[in-house]
């Protein structure tokens, strides 16, 4: 199911369904998550990706498309059976090398299920585990600096609006 | 002698192996790959961005379970991961929007000013 979702991300026609689909693919992503004993990273992710990206994607198409028809071969460039043949390529290639490697005793259910615990390892306090005291302070300010630096990118300025007007006026 | 409803619940309801899940997400993985290279429009470049970064998430989470050394410190770093995807997505779109204000398109295929 989840694979059939990016597929219709990949080749739906109207993006509003991409971005539902994309929804559905992430919702996918939860159940394996809780599948591999990752409870609270499948809240995480039904929160952020199925709650807060997909709405911020959905706002990004709001504000940039006009609603058209449009046929298979305009929504994507020349590069469709080139482009499918590096995928496959790709996706072959993997799931070639992460199958037939041997990756020893695996078994299932070696992960932490414990909530207390995950919070020490991404705080730096559990054993093991030192260097996510630097990662997670590193990924709050790179957060910071994004929220930012989304803000300064995005702010309409006068000078774009005119310029905008002459595009238009040169593509008419 | 098991009939074949059972055969298949007891496929069903056995473990799944660590393959299953790499190989899983190394499809998804090419899906998005191959979608970021042929839409034409940056938001659904976006989506699929998105999407290989969560097949690389699964990947993780999986090795985190599965793995006996692991200890669970993979889940702490897929938690990172979405963090820093959730900073991409932000500062992507904010680049979208600017772009799609000056000039009036999302075509990744007319955003072609810095060619040389």
């Amino acid at each position: 199911m989840m694979l059939v979702s990016a597929l219709g991300v990949v080749l739906s026609r109207n993006v509003v369904h991409s971005a539902l689909f994309m929804s559905g693919s992430f919702l996918a992503v939860v159940g394996f998550f809780v599948m591999l004993s990752a409870p609270a990273l499948a809240a995480f992710q039904l929160l952020i990706y199925v709650g807060a990206v997909s709405v911020v994607i959905l706002f990004g198409i709001m504000f940039t498309q006009s609603p058209q028809v449009r046929s298979f071969s305009t929504i994507v460039n020349k590069q469709v059976w080139a482009g499918l043949a590096v995928a496959l390529g790709v996706g072959g290639f993997l799931s070639y090398i992460l199958a037939t490697e041997d990756w020893g005793a695996t078994e299932a259910g070696q992960g932490t299920r414990d909530v207390a615990a995950f919070g020490e390892y991404l705080l730096g306090v559990g054993p093991d585990s030192e260097i996510f005291a630097m990662l997670f302070q590193l990924v709050a300010i790179l957060l910071f600096v994004a929220v930012i630096a989304a803000i300064v990118i995005s702010r309409r300025k006068d000078t774009d609006i005119e310029s905008a007007s002459d595009v238009r006026d040169v593509g008419e | 002698m098991p009939g074949p409803i059972q055969t298949v619940a007891e496929t069903l309801n056995s473990q799944i192996p660590l393959e299953g899940f790499l190989i899983v997400a190394a499809v998804m993985f090419a899906i998005g790959a191959w979608g970021a290279v042929i839409r034409r429009n940056a938001v659904v470049v976006f989506m699929c961005v998105e999407i290989m970064i969560n097949a690389v998430n699964l990947t993780l989470v999986a090795f985190a379970d599965f793995l006996p050394d692991a200890g669970g410190i993979g889940a702490s770093y897929a938690a990172l991961i979405i963090a820093i995807a959730a900073a991409e997505v932000a500062v992507g779109l904010a680049i979208v929007l600017a772009i799609f204000r000056s000039r009036r398109t999302v075509n990744i295929d007319e955003v072609n000013s810095m060619k040389g």
